[in-house]
Formats: C-alpha cells, structure tokens, sequence
C-alpha cells in the first residue's frame, strides 16, 4: 500500500511540474540529499542509524499568493521507505494581514534547543533530540493569521486536528525507560483525541521586535502533546501482592499563557522564556490515586545569555521546570533544573566549523554531549563528523547511557 | 574721502584674499571623513551583490545577495536575503544603524531551518563577513568619531585629484593600526583604502573599480578588497541598482525578514 502511495505520489508530482512546465509559470526547487550514518560505541558496534534522506522544497509565489510544498524520504537498508509532507501551505498576502492555510511548522519563543512556549508544532521524538530541529518539529495543519501593525505582530493560529508527540517504536533504542514494578500491559484505547470542532487547539500570540528588546506574549488553549500513562493496578486478593500493571495512555486539555524576551547588553545577548501551564497531569506513586496521576499547576522557564569569546560563539540556558503546589509522591521532582552550553568556532574563512552542544541534566547529573566538526567542501556539500555520548545511568539523558554514538552526514544541497 | 574708502576696500582685499586661500588649505582629516559619510546617496537603494571570494590558486566561491537600504533619517535600515549558495539560501539578515555615537546596531538573522528570527549581537565587528576579506566594519558606515584623522597629503590617483587621509581608531584594541584613505575632493567617495595591522604592516588594500552617477546620486558598483598577507581577494560588484525608488517602511521587519524574496 505504501509503494503504490509512493509511486502515486511520484506520477502525480512529475503531472504537476509537467503542467507547470507547460504553462511557463517558474517553480523554485531548492533541498538536499543526505546520507547519515550513526554507529554505537557499545557492545558490538551496532549501526543506530543508517538513513539517506532526499528533502524537496517546491516553490512559487505571486503577486499576492504563495505556495510551499516539502516533500521528504527517508529511506533504509532492507526497510521501506518513510515518506511524508513535512510542510503544504498556501499564503495569502494582504497589506496588514498574511494568511497561511495548510500543513505547516510553527515555531515560537527564543529558546535554543528547548521548547517552553514553542509548543504548538508538535515533536517528532522517533531519534530523540538528535535530528536537525526542522526535522524534530512536525507540520501540523493549521490556519495562521498575523496581523501587523508597525513593529509589533498580532498572531491566532487554529488547529482543526490535534497531532501528538511522535514517539520512537517501542522496539527503538530511544525508546524511554519506563520504571514499573511489573511488566505492564498497554492499552491504546483511549490514546486517540476525536476529530471534531469541539476537540481543536487554539492559540495567540502578540510579539514585538524593537531597538531595546524583542518580545513575545502568547497563550494556547490546547491538547498536552505528550500522552498521561493512566495506571491501573491489579492486586491478587489473598497476597495483596501487585500481580499485573495497565497503562492507559490518554491526553489531556491544558491552557498555557507564557512569554519571551531577547535583548542586547554590550556584547551579550540576554534571552528568557517562561510559561505557566494550567493542569498538567503527572504521575504519582500515591496509594490512595484510582489511576496514579495528579493535576497540578506547572512552570517552565529559562533565562539564557550569548556571547562571544576570542571568536568563539558561546551560549548557555537554564532551565528549570517548577511543579506547584506539589506532593512527596509525584515521580518528577519538583524542581528539574537542567544547563546548556553551546559553543562554536569557524575557521578556513567559514568553511570549517568546530562546535560543542551539551544539554546537562542538574538533578541526575546526567548529559547528552555533541561535538561536531563540519567541513564545506564545497559551496553547499557538507561533511560531518559528530558524537553523541550520554553521561549517568538515570535521567532524561543519562537513561541512553547504552547509546552513545558516533556518526557522520554527508549533504548535498541544492 | 575717496582715500579713506580705497584704504578700507585696501584693508578688506588684504584681510579676506589670505582668509580664503587659508580656509580652502584648512579643511581638516576629520572634515573629509565626515563629507565622505555624510555624503547623500539617496533615501532608498536596491541592488543584486555578488561576492567572489578568490584564494591565492584562482579558486573562487561566489555569495549573491539580494539586498535593501532605506534611510529613515537619524537611523538606516538594511535588509538582506541570502540568494547562493543552496545552503544558505532564504537566510536573511537585518541591520538598523543609528546616526547617534557611540549607540550600538541592532542585528537580527533569519535561519530557515531553525524559522525563528534571532537577535545577535553587533559588538564583533571585527569578524569578517560570510568568509569574505571584508569585516562587518569594513561593509558599514564607520562612525567619523571613533577614529582620530589626519590629512597627509593631496595626489591624483586615475585622473582623480585626492584627499590622502590616515585614520587611527581611538580604540587601541581596534582590528586595524591605522587606515589610509584616498578620497576624491568633488565627489568625497573613497577610491581606495590601505588598512594597516596592529603590527603596522599592511593587511588589506581596498580598490574601487567602478563607480556612476545614479539619480544624482554618486554610487560605488564594485570594489575589490585584498588581503595582501594572504593572497586572498573579494570582489563585490552590485548590479540592478535602483535608488529612490520609496521602498515601504515594513520591508526592514520579521514579516520580511521571515517571507524572504516572495
């Protein structure tokens, strides 16, 4: 079924240029091919990854009217191919109004690398957070509406359907560790949010980009894109022993009202992001829970600074997400702090460039460590030569512990 | 009567004729600069700028850019789009410089495969642009304040009478020593630039190779900057100049900056 998709999918794209072609109307075409390959450093040197990748960006615009389409392959050995759209919009152009209908990326907040009140394109998790970010963020289908007045962007932005965080296959190494005291059951049942009206997301934002400081306000009246693991024990009745676990995963409603800043101060880039999150859901190991879950009040936020040294680009975050009003069983702490640091350097007049990424997980004591060299060997052909190692044994990081890899990333663009 | 009006016109003659020739002689390093950058080049300009970055073996990679200036009177903005090469393509970048001293640009970058628009700091203007020989500084309008000038000479250099101005940044710590400007006295356009390391030696040579009269308006069409130390030359040339052309206030905003050349 998928290769007569993909097969249709290729007659009818070649259709389209040919008509396009005959029309004499210019399409721009712009993408890349790319060959990635990733070895673990553990046990037997297994491959984590080996993916070619061929992404499309097909383009035209006119007067008041503009279209994009992105289409993408990734293809691996003896496997068949995954296909997709990862954008398919149209805009419309008026003088203080741009309208954007279709499957798009929408990107919020000044974070690097993390994502506080960029929530409204969900995740694409399938390789953790190793993929470039336009890989990681999904297109959702949306209506977008920005209304401009001077320097200062009034966004509203609906999402007829909801579309979850995309998570690795449970028989992926990044699949996350789930600490249970029996082997559970999953029940899928209630993982879906129905179609309809009534089940759309909505969100706002007002943003201003000036001399003294670039802001954004935003809220979301929203799905939580991350499913909440419903528990249901089952205890044998003579022993009271725990013989058997069910888990329910389901999402829940959640509102978020939040903001962002960036500024200058000398040669520093000052930045922050906050948003507080209304009625998150979270596990807890409170006997007296019917399904092992609480609502609580949530804050996320971050304050980060860039800089550069001796020609070295240097950035580093804080972050700390913040449960309210908490409770001793809750399985998250309640105060998670994590840093990142990043730092780079180019040399060969831009053509070579050295740089280190860490997230480092304060409460464990865990990390994620990228180094990466990048050559340009020639305009628009990229070599790379990356690690990723994770350091402790818990942890959002440290649970890849197994998983540290070196990897390479040839590119073409075009 | 008659011999007291002819000593008074006698008087005047012998005051004013050494005043004027003295005041033609006294225009001073600073004033030059400040004509040079205060010279009108018109409210708005739009041109296509292609780079060509050539090292010592002839090899040569070339940058075009589509970009936009507009004056909005005490500050410029400046809008660039990223045409070449394919991996940079859609990357825009926006500059607002101010007339005031001693205030900082604003600077901020579109990347597209990030779709954010991020503020950066304008404080490395040493760095150099895009690989290129030439710095943000070099590419800018300098401020006449943050150097000390001194006339040196006057010279004809291809035909062209010129002031011979040295320049010496006030900031010890400043990429360059000194500078050496050549710049024409009718048109105050800087025909060429020597610029000197913190060792005194010479680093680069800035050649202007054409320039034309546009709407009034005397514009710079191509220039070529040499790195002596390192054999390696920039070659920018502009062409589909238009100036004045009343290009709208919101072209220099993150709409744009995010739209790209649509």
């Amino acid at each position: 079924m998928r290769k007569l998709y993909f097969k249709i999918s290729w007659v009818v794209f070649a259709l389209f240029i040919f008509i396009n072609g005959a029309n004499g109307q210019s399409l721009n075409f712009s993408g890349y091919a790319r060959n990635y390959i990733g070895m673990l450093l553990t046990g037997n040197n297994d491959y984590a990854i080996i993916q070619n990748t061929f992404n499309l960006n097909i383009e035209q615009s006119k007067d008041k009217v503009a279209f994009k389409a992105n289409p993408y392959i990734y293809q691996y050995p003896n496997q068949e191919m995954e296909i997709g759209l990862r954008e398919a919009y149209m805009d419309i152009y008026f003088n203080t109004v741009d309208l954007r209908i279709g499957k798009q990326q929408i990107i919020w907040g000044k974070a690097d690398g993390v994502f506080i009140t960029d929530i409204v394109s969900p995740k694409d998790l399938s390789e953790f957070l190793l993929r470039d970010f336009d890989e990681i963020r999904m297109g959702i289908t949306a209506l977008k509406a920005d209304y401009y007045l001077g320097d200062n962007t009034f966004e509203f932005v609906w999402t007829p359907r909801f579309t979850a965080t995309q998570m690795p296959d449970e028989s992926s190494i990044w699949f996350p560790k789930m600490d249970f005291p029996v082997s559970p059951v999953f029940d899928y049942s209630q993982n879906q949010v129905e179609a309809n009206l009534e089940n759309s997301e909505v969100f706002a934002k007002y943003s201003a980009l000036t001399s003294a400081i670039d802001f954004e306000i935003m809220g979301g009246y929203m799905w939580d894109d991350d499913p909440t693991m419903h528990i249901t024990k089952t205890i044998d009745p003579q022993t009271h022993k725990l013989t058997g676990l069910t888990v329910t995963p389901r999402h829940h409603r959640l509102g978020l009202a939040g903001g962002s800043f960036s500024s200058t101060l000398g040669g520093f880039v000052l930045r922050g992001e906050g948003a507080y999150y209304n009625g998150k859901y979270f596990n807890s190991e409170d006997p007296t829970l019917a399904d092992g879950t609480v609502k609580k009040n949530y804050f996320h936020y971050l304050i980060g600074m860039d800089y550069t040294l001796w020609g070295i680009r240097l950035s580093s975050q804080f972050i700390q997400q913040a449960i309210l009003d908490y409770d001793e069983p809750i399985k998250n702490d309640e105060y998670e702090n994590t840093m990142t640091v990043l730092a780079s350097k180019d040399f060969l007049r831009e053509t070579l460039r050295l740089e280190l990424f860490s997230y480092i997980g304060l409460n464990n004591s865990d990390a994620l460590i990228r180094p990466k060299v990048i050559y340009n060997l020639a305009d628009g052909f990229e070599l790379l030569l990356g690690a990723n190692i994770f350091v402790g044994d818990t942890g959002r990081f440290g649970q890849y512990d197994d998983n540290d890899m070196v990897y390479t990333k040839v590119k073409y663009s075009f | 009567m008659k011999v007291k009006y002819f000593q008074l016109v006698l008087m005047a003659i012998l005051i004013a004729v050494p005043t004027l020739i003295f005041s033609q002689a006294k225009i001073t390093g600073l004033k030059i600069i400040e004509n040079v950058y205060n010279r009108e080049t018109g409210n708005d300009m739009q041109s296509d700028l292609t780079m060509s970055l050539i090292n010592s073996r002839g090899d040569q990679r070339v940058r075009k850019i589509k970009q936009f200036v507009k004056n909005f009177g005490n500050m410029e903005k400046k809008i660039m789009f990223f045409v070449s090469p394919a991996d940079v393509r859609n990357t825009s970048f926006m500059n607002w410089s101010y007339d005031e001293a001693g205030k900082d640009d604003d600077q901020w970058i579109y990347l597209p495969a990030l779709k954010k628009v991020k503020r950066i700091s304008s404080d490395s203007k040493s760095d150099y642009f895009m690989g290129s020989d030439f710095t943000y500084d070099d590419l800018g309008d300098r401020h006449p304040t943050e150097d000390n000038h001194k006339l040196l000479r006057e010279e004809k250099v291809d035909g062209e009478d010129c002031y011979v101005v040295e320049s010496i940044p006030k900031d010890e710590e400043y990429t360059y020593s000194r500078t050496v400007s050549w710049i024409i006295k009718d048109k105050w356009i800087g025909l060429k630039k020597e610029f000197y390391d913190e060792d005194e030696e010479l680093l680069k040579t800035l050649t202007v190779k054409k320039y034309e009269k546009i709407k009034g308006y005397w514009t710079i069409l191509s220039n070529e900057m040499h790195n002596v130390q390192k054999e390696h030359t920039t070659k920018m040339e502009l062409a589909n100049v238009k100036l004045d052309t009343g290009i709208p206030a919101n072209k220099f905003s993150e709409r744009m900056m995010k739209r790209g050349l649509k």
